[in-house]
């Protein structure tokens, strides 16, 4: 059976800390899953597995039924799964436009040399990537800006610059990481409705990590909680909502909703 | 396009004209001046290829010197006749083949880069393992490694004793024609996707990463062609002044180019040359507070050593108080002054 | 090599080594608040020889009070480096504060060339220092045995301010994170001071008793030792004052016996202190002491 992305019994350690513990997970292709919980409950280290940052002191991670666990972070990128970051991790001091341009030169079909000698193919072949990151950029609304410094971008533009640079790359995963995170409900709901347009318009499985209870309810299909490592419950967000231990989970803790 | 069009003619007219300062200067110039002129384009070379590395990368390798030592040496022991050879190595005898091999200057000079590219090679794995001041310390511990070996390896290098009599195949079109190709080939990789690889590197490597970047692909490849450049201008400089010791390749060289991408602006091809010029002319400008002054009525005696006081403190100072250097990451061509024209035309 | 030479390389090393040590502190001090390889850390050892022969020579004081002068004026020498050099680049990108530290390592030498000039010095060593004693039938040199004693006291003194008063503790704080202790209230750029006064004044130290060991005084004299001590310290394990001593004592004795057991290879001394440092960062980059590093994104 070739599962679209599969992880299987994740445990990370640091120290003698358990981070995560026998996590598991399974996305069908096109789904849109959330993954909650409260801080320091190992959400992010999850990711970092997904997308190569980290390896698992055991448990798989399977892509498209290939065994990818321990794969370096750009190989696995190249394989065509994406992530943003929590703390914005955009490069300042490159403009808009080229930060959207990193992400297509792993594909970059010249060579070093032909670069380098200025030839016609490697001339032709950027003009195609300019106008190719262009699109991006003009599907969140910032083609406007593509001369800018991206360091110079208001905070809600870095974050959708995020995202352009993560679709670039093509992914048919793409990981979110806080995606709503300082923003004002109004944004929430435009960012929720720019994840939902994308989806209609490329071929997109999303995961994301959110605080944001609302934003998460609306937008995932389904929810796994997290809690100091453990998965304690999974499942629509109606069943979530409804699970008792999420609530104690949540009111336990600080509560973040 | 016009602006395309206009831009090759402006730089056809720009080689031109440096054409003619040169043979202006090789017909009509004296030693003195063609010597600085030798310097200036040699500096150029280098200080272009360590910014490609330490402003382009964000790394900060000290070891060039090392890279230049090896050109030096690979050129100039290709290029010695092997009676030169014989009476040069008094104390050992040199090993074979190189007892018996001559090559042309040109090929020596492709064998110097070759070589120091192979060297760059060889220590990228244990250098890029390490990020920050430890790349720091390991990239001038090889260039240590380096002048030791030239110091200890009798057969070789000669040791201490060093080579001498070179011929001085060297001259202004030798040392410009490898400058102007250091410059465009570099500036164009930098304008590359590569150079925006690069770039992403030394922002966020771990965002450059998760985009698909392989770090030390790419930091090789910045880290290659540097050396290649530099081992090319070690053969330029080896056959300027016909001499060469471990002496002339310690720290001291990683340390003037250092001063040379620093004033010009870290992250500037640009602004590399504008330091390696300012750093040709002003080192023997400033020559002066190192002699005795005449000043008529007294003489004031002059002071070994004040130049590099004066290097230091000049390179502290621009770190302190304006980091960006004269260009900052920013570059002067015909682009940018084309640009700034149009503005002024339209105000 | 015979029990007797093996026994005489062995005090050398250890004599070495500590004076690795004394100066591996210092970087390791450093390192460990600011993630700053001080690059004139070396160069201090040179401003107290220089300050001692001057106590001596010009100013015809006794051993024992241009000493303490010459450590003292070291200590004084290393808050104003990081004042000048250091201080104002706290936010600036790392890279600018190494090239900081470069700048400031050439200056001080290059001054000192200019001030003092380029041709050794001879240091004269005091007369307790120059005698010579009979050991389990050796014949060794009572300062190859008072260096190591030196280096224990002073090190038992470190270890005292660092684990059991208040600064050290603000100290050990700052190096664990320093924008919370920061936060805390606490005076970071004092403990800063503090800590270079410490590193530099065991820098002085070992400057001192190096210059009585190779009586040769240079204004490059601490390139060198400068250089071997931070690699003590990167091999010991950065950020670790235990780990910089055993750095250092396992650098100064596998130099010694190195070179003793194939004396073909003295010749390439120097080099060996590199390729040690290259298979610590590729086998184990946080060195004997060090913590695991924890890779956060």
């Amino acid at each position: 059976m070739d599962d679209f992305f599969k992880l299987d019994g994740i445990t990370v350690q640091f120290g003698g800390l358990v981070a995560v513990h026998r996590f598991s997970l399974h996305l069908e292709e096109g789904e849109r899953v959330g993954l909650i919980g409260p801080n320091g409950a190992g959400k992010t280290t999850v990711f970092n597995i997904v997308s190569g940052f980290l390896a698992p002191g055991s448990g798989k991670v399977y892509w498209k039924g290939n065994d990818i666990t321990g794969r370096p972070v750009h190989e696995i990128t190249r394989l065509g799964i994406a992530r943003t970051f929590q703390n914005i991790r955009l490069f300042p001091d490159m403009t808009v436009l080229e930060n959207v341009m990193v992400s297509f030169h792993h594909k970059l079909r010249s060579h070093f040399w032909q670069a380098m000698f200025g030839l016609p193919s490697y001339r032709r072949e950027e003009s195609l990537l300019k106008s190719e990151a262009m699109t991006y950029l003009e599907e969140l609304g910032l083609s406007h800006l593509s001369a800018e410094r991206a360091g110079s971008l208001p905070y809600g533009q870095q974050r959708r610059l995020e995202i352009a640079r993560a679709l670039a790359i093509r992914p048919g995963l793409l990981l979110l990481d806080e995606p709503v995170a300082g923003m004002n409900p109004s944004e929430s709901l435009e960012t929720a409705q720019l994840i939902l347009d994308l989806q209609r318009k490329y071929p997109l499985t999303v995961f994301l990590i959110e605080h944001d209870m609302k934003f998460v309810m609306q937008l995932c299909e389904r929810i796994k909680v997290l809690d100091y490592g453990h998965t304690i419950a999974e499942g629509t967000p109606a069943e979530i909502q409804q699970d008792p231990l999420v609530l104690k989970a949540y009111l336990g803790g600080a509560c973040v909703c | 396009m016009d602006r395309d069009r206009l831009k090759i003619f402006l730089n056809g007219v720009t080689l031109v004209a440096v054409f003619l300062v040169l043979f202006a200067f090789s017909r009509y110039g004296t030693d003195y001046q063609v010597r600085i002129l030798n310097n200036m384009a040699i500096f150029i070379t280098l200080a272009v290829s360590y910014n490609l590395v330490n402003g382009y990368c964000g790394i900060l390798h000290l070891g060039p010197n090392a890279f230049v030592a090896i050109g030096a040496y690979t050129s100039a022991l290709l290029t010695m006749t092997p009676a030169e050879k014989q009476m040069n190595f008094i104390i050992q005898p040199i090993v074979w083949p190189l007892n018996v091999i001559e090559v042309p200057f040109v090929l020596s000079l492709l064998a110097a880069g070759l070589t120091a590219t192979l060297f760059a090679f060889l220590i990228s794995f244990p250098v890029f393992r390490v990020r920050g001041d430890y790349l720091a310390i390991v990239t001038l511990g090889f260039g240590e490694v380096v002048r030791v070996l030239c110091n200890a390896l009798q057969n070789v290098t000669n040791g201490p004793l060093g080579l001498k009599g070179l011929s001085p195949c060297t001259n202004l079109w030798w040392t410009w024609g490898v400058a102007v190709l250091s410059m465009v080939v570099i500036s164009r990789l930098i304008h590359s996707s590569y150079g925006r690889a690069l770039k992403a590197i030394r922002e966020d490597e771990t965002a450059a990463r998760a985009m698909g970047v392989d770090p030390f692909q790419h930091l090789l490849l910045a880290f290659l062609i540097s050396a290649f450049f530099s081992g090319v201008a070690g053969g330029l400089l080896a056959h300027l002044i016909t001499t060469i010791s471990p002496t002339l390749f310690t720290f001291l060289l990683t340390f003037n180019l250092l001063i040379m991408i620093v004033v010009g602006g870290l992250g500037s091809t640009t602004g590399a040359v504008i330091g390696a010029m300012l750093f040709a002319w002003g080192g023997e400008a400033l020559r002066i507070v190192e002699k005795p002054m005449d000043l008529g009525f007294v003489i004031i005696p002059g002071i070994p050593g004040m130049r590099m006081v004066i290097f230091s403190l000049l390179l502290m100072l621009v770190i302190l108080f304006a980091r960006r250097g004269i260009m900052g990451r920013s570059e002067l061509n015909w682009e940018v002054i084309l640009t700034r024209l149009d503005r002024l035309r339209r105000p | 090599m015979t029990s007797t030479i093996f026994l005489q390389q062995l005090i050398n090393g250890v004599s070495l080594g500590s004076l690795y040590a004394l100066v591996a502190i210092g970087y390791t001090m450093v390192y460990g608040i600011l993630r700053l390889i001080n690059f004139a850390h070396g160069d201090l050892l040179m401003v107290a020889a220089y300050t001692a022969i001057y106590g001596i020579a010009v100013f015809t004081l006794p051993w024992y009070v241009s000493f303490p002068l010459a450590v003292l004026f070291t200590g004084l020498t290393g808050i104003l480096l990081d004042r000048a050099a250091y201080k104002p680049l706290r936010s600036a990108p790392r890279i600018s504060l190494l090239i900081s530290a470069i700048g400031a390592s050439f200056l001080l030498e290059n001054l000192a060339l200019v001030v003092i000039g380029g041709v050794p010095k001879a240091f004269p060593r005091p007369e307790p220092f120059d005698r010579v004693v009979d050991l389990f039938g050796l014949r060794i040199q009572v300062l190859t045995i008072y260096t190591p004693i030196v280096t224990l006291v002073l090190l038992l003194a470190l270890l005292y301010i660092v684990h059991r008063t208040k600064v050290g503790k603000a100290m050990r704080a700052a190096s664990r994170d320093f924008e919370t202790t920061r936060l805390m209230g606490i005076n970071v750029d004092r403990i800063i001071s503090v800590t270079f006064l410490l590193g530099s004044v065991l820098a002085a130290a070992g400057g001192i008793m190096w210059a009585m060991k190779y009586p040769q005084v240079n204004p490059f004299m601490g390139v060198f030792p400068g250089l071997k001590a931070f690699i003590a310290a990167v091999l010991g394990g950065i950020g670790n004052i235990m780990g910089a001593v055993i750095g250092g004592f396992l650098l100064g004795l596998g130099e010694i016996l190195i070179v003793a057991a194939v004396p073909e290879l003295a010749q390439f001394r120097d080099a060996f202190a590199f390729v040690l440092l290259v298979l610590v960062l590729l086998f184990r980059p946080t060195g004997i002491m060090g913590e695991p590093f924890t890779d956060k994104t």
